[in-house]
């Protein structure tokens, strides 16, 4: 493999070996001499006040070392954005599934026999699970600091929304709803931690946000940030579910008071009743259409079920309030959300940050708005497409955007002139479309980028040191590929350093689709500085003019071809440096704003798009809808890694696909998770979907990597919609609410028959 | 506690086991085969494959004195030395793996899907393997990786 012109290439990831072959450790493989095992006695009401917890038999139990309440809490609350949690319950449980007490034992199994004999006293309170009725007057609060259960919420306004409405050719108001659904990650959330004698943490667990992830954690634990090192292991997928969870700093508090350390496993019923799953939005959506299909205004209302807790979804609220704006050039906007908080798990961030919710809302109705006026869908959504050049009303400024590109190819690739209303009533085909961030500056003013530092050591060894994490897309192939590339360097032999919070520099996490984008950039940074660096030294070493040498290989060369080895410049400097190593910093501040008072400004350097196509089979006779081919293209500005980069969104494909039809957390009107498990929540197996073909449109963002630009979320944005529109095109049915079911096909067939016999009896 | 006789990876092993431990658990914990992953713990995803007489069983399912005279196979035991399996390198090759916690699972029953059915359909690939999730890659690249295996297999590049 030569050591140049290797982006744009399909290389296997440079961990896959270690994967394949068993020998990645990943967080719940981590075995330490002394170690202790913790589990977790959890709330089985969904909102009751705790009046006594009573341990003394759990106490008892051989090989118990100790237990620990809400008491041994800060009385400070924690939280992302709004601090509202508490790593053991204290005072109130919130749903059912909250942490109240940890058991702290020699293996699992004490344990375990131990949280069974804990006796807590609870005095019940009303449930509240529907967050309109969480929002009247007078309903169950919450949180006693939140009046009316609401956490959270958005008001915005762009030019004249009403006097647009006025004048448009046509008005559609629809509502609809997304589901609550779990990233499932292959992994549950587990941590080893542990504490030294000057109470130093040290946490190892899979999480987005290692370096971030101190500072919640700090406050969880009433420490400062200093005292907490994190070190990631092999991770088993997060899909925003894994930010800052939970459970590692609930380990770490144990390790804390202990001394010793303690490992914690979530089984896979914790991970769906205590996780962090999708927050579910209501969208009520009013559009007006000029006749010829483009939109002049639109009005929604939204309301996000919060859960118990917080977390991120104040972020997902915000985000879902104007992101999907930017898909399409609308000059009126008028926007009103709330989020509102349940005795449900508490809803966080996964894949999409809300902005998959509200695509499925506009990418519906606009096929409606498509059918009702006669248009193409395709060709409706080309005519309101966001363009390269265009500034919107929140003030995002897309420098590129391929969006026209990739429906143009999408439509092409799956012949979607043919097969368009073709279906005979079985048959389908339909399209979604999205927009999304390359990171982005909502969430801190004072911050957004990334930064790098990349080493060569004395034998010649490049190692790259980022603090953004793999969680198992492949950013360590990524930043290998983009140092390779930036010194000339074998790419097999470019050494990513593991995530320790003690060695890398601040890094914001893997989450908002930043990591090729952010991350890519600042190791491409910080690899030029230590080209400089070293052919600097090079040059005046051997006392040769620095412009007359390059990099290639393992070797620094010159044009008449003397070379010297890198190891032994790498060597020589390091003597002449008393052990110093040539090292080169980098950093990438994109060109974001973070939003005023209105919510105005350019809040991402870049902005990605996409378009998928579906292909649906529908058997009217029990409703079962088959998906029999998926087509992703998105403009992703350069694909660094084609084979990566599809792996990215025949995953994201198939998460969608799950979204749309399979996928659903049902609770009981106790509040009770109904279905913690795979055997009842239905993730797609390999039965369930298709064979899917997946390319991409290069845009060459001048401000991303190489022209790079995101790609992690808007992989599975489209598909959910697209489903939908697919089954319409089949059988004529509209189906507002995730997921689509077959109960819900049937019944609207049924309902379309009626009317329609209906109507010929009239 | 049992005393039970499990031969893992060629290896011959006496082990003192609890009546109610999995042979998941005791391949893990007791002899440190963490290649075998606990996803659900009730056999619904095939993290926990290995093989028994070459046939993929959920290890989360199986009682450890159940396997007892067993002979099993674990991924740690799939690769000779550096010399990778032919799934192993069709994986790599074709970007079947992403996180890598279905991995160990995959690999395993993909290797016994194809000493079955050396020349299998796509149908049949992804049926044999419907028991093994995955939720990172959408199952085009690891069908492909199957596919691919297959053909080394059958002495093809």
């Amino acid at each position: 493999m030569t050591a140049e012109n290797i982006i744009g290439k399909r290389i296997p990831s440079i961990d896959a070996q270690e994967k394949v072959t068993g020998r990645a450790v990943f967080g719940s493989d981590l075995v330490f001499p002394g170690m202790l095992y913790g589990s977790i006695l959890r709330s089985r009401l969904a909102h009751a006040r705790i009046v006594h917890i009573d341990i003394a038999r759990a106490q008892r139990v051989p090989g118990v070392i100790d237990i620990l309440t809400g008491a041994d809490c800060p009385t400070e609350r924690f939280g992302t954005f709004i601090f509202d949690e508490s790593l053991l319950a204290r005072e109130k449980v919130r749903f059912a599934g909250e942490e109240v007490a940890l058991v702290v034992a020699i293996d699992r199994e004490t344990a375990m026999e131990a949280v069974g004999l804990i006796e807590v006293k609870y005095e019940e309170l009303l449930i509240v699970l529907n967050p309109e009725q969480a929002m009247l007057p007078g309903a169950s609060l919450l949180h006693e600091n939140h009046a009316q259960n609401i956490a959270y919420e958005v008001h915005l306004e762009r030019g004249d929304v009403d006097a647009a409405f006025k004048s448009s050719y046509r008005i559609y108001e629809h509502e609809f709803a997304t589901s609550m659904v779990h990233q499932s990650y292959l992994e549950t959330t587990g941590a080893v931690a542990d504490a030294d004698s000057n109470g130093r943490i040290t946490i190892w667990a899979g999480i987005q946000n290692p370096v971030g992830a101190r500072w919640a954690y700090a406050q969880a634990l009433g420490v400062t940030p200093d005292r907490i090192r994190i070190i990631q292991p092999y991770m088993g997928g997060g899909f925003g579910g894994k930010l800052e969870p939970k459970l590692p700093a609930l380990c770490a508090l144990a390790a804390f008071k202990l001394r010793r350390p303690v490992k914690i496993v979530q089984s896979r019923s914790e991970e769906f009743m205590a996780g962090s799953p999708r927050v579910p939005i209501k969208y009520r959506l009013k559009t007006g259409v000029s006749k010829e299909g483009r939109i002049l205004a639109k009005e929604a209302y939204l309301i996000g079920d919060n859960g118990a807790y917080t977390r991120w979804a104040s972020a997902i609220l915000s985000t879902a309030a104007y992101r999907v704006d930017a898909l399409y050039e609308i000059p009126n906007i008028r926007t009103t959300g709330y989020l509102v908080y349940t005795n449900k798990a508490p809803t966080s961030a996964f894949r999409g940050f809300g902005n998959g919710q509200t695509h499925f809302a506009l990418e519906s109705q606009i096929d409606m708005i498509a059918h009702d006026i006669g248009i193409d869908p395709a060709e409706i959504r080309t005519l309101n497409a966001t363009r390269p050049g265009h500034t919107n009303v929140h003030g995002w400024f897309f420098r590129t955007a391929g969006l026209k590109e990739c429906i143009q190819k999408a439509t092409e690739s799956s012949g979607w002139k043919e097969k368009l209303g073709q279906g005979r009533g079985k048959k389908g085909i339909g399209i979604g479309c999205c927009v999304h961030v390359s990171s982005n500056r909502a969430y801190k003013k004072e911050f957004d980028g990334a930064a790098a530092m990349v080493r060569l050591d004395e034998s010649g060894i490049i190692e790259v040191y980022s603090g953004e994490a793999d969680i198992g897309q492949g950013a360590r192939t990524i930043f290998a590929q983009v140092a390779a590339e930036e010194l000339g360097f074998p790419f097999e032999k470019v050494r990513i350093h593991a995530v320790d919070t003690s060695s890398v520099q601040f890094a914001w996490g893997t989450f908002g689709s930043r990591a090729t984008y952010v991350g890519g950039n600042a190791v491409k940074k910080a690899a030029e500085d230590l080209r400089r660096k070293v052919l600097d030294y090079a040059g005046e070493k051997l006392n040769i003019d620095k412009s007359e040498l390059n990099l290639r290989g393992s070797f620094i060369i010159t044009k008449d071809g003397k070379q010297w080895g890198l190891a032994e410049i790498g060597f020589n400097y390091m003597c002449d440096h008393a052990g110093s190593y040539l090292t080169g910093f980098g950093h990438f501040i994109p060109d974001s704003a973070y939003p005023d008072e209105n919510r105005y400004g350019n809040v991402s350097g870049a902005y990605p798009f996409g378009a998928h196509v579906a292909e649906v089979e529908v058997d009217t006779a029990t409703g079962e809808i088959r998906v029999t081919n998926m087509v992703g293209v998105h403009d992703i500005g350069r694909t660094i890694n084609p084979l990566l980069a599809e792996g990215q969104v025949e995953g994201g494909m198939a998460q969608g696909l799950g979204w749309a039809l399979l996928e659903n957390m049902v609770y009981d009107e106790q509040g009770r998770l109904k279905n913690p498990q795979f055997l009842d929540y239905q993730i797609p197996t390999m039965m369930d979907v298709p064979d899917s073909q997946v390319s991409f449109v290069e845009t060459n963002e001048p401000s991303g990597p190489y022209g790079a630009k995101a790609l992690g979320e808007p992989a599975i944005i489209p598909i959910t919609p697209a489903i939908a529109n697919a089954i319409y095109d089949a059988v004529g049915v509209r189906i507002t609410d995730l997921p689509i079911t077959p109960e819900k096909i049937l019944r609207a067939l049924k309902e379309k028959k009626g009317d329609k016999a209906k109507r010929e009896e009239l | 506690m049992k005393l039970i006789e499990l031969r893992v990876n060629e290896i011959g092993y006496q082990l003192w086991v609890w009546p109610h431990e999995t042979l998941l658990t005791v391949l893990r914990e007791k002899l440190g085969l963490t290649g075998a992953k606990e996803g659900c713990g009730v056999g619904e995803c095939g993290a926990c494959t290995v093989l028994i007489d070459n046939e993929p069983v959920n290890s989360c399912l199986m009682l450890a004195v159940e396997a007892n005279g067993k002979a099993i196979t674990t991924i740690e035991g799939l690769a000779q030395g550096e010399s990778l399996h032919p799934v192993q390198e069709a994986f790599i090759e074709q970007g079947a793996v992403q996180c890598g916690f279905c991995t160990p699972g995959m690999v395993l029953t993909a290797k016994s899907l194809l000493d079955h059915y050396p020349e299998p359909t796509e149908e049949q690939i992804r049926k044999y393997m419907s028991g093994n999730l995955c939720r990172c890659t959408g199952y085009t690249k690891i069908v492909k990786g199957v596919a691919a295996a297959a053909q080394k297999l059958r002495g093809g590049k």
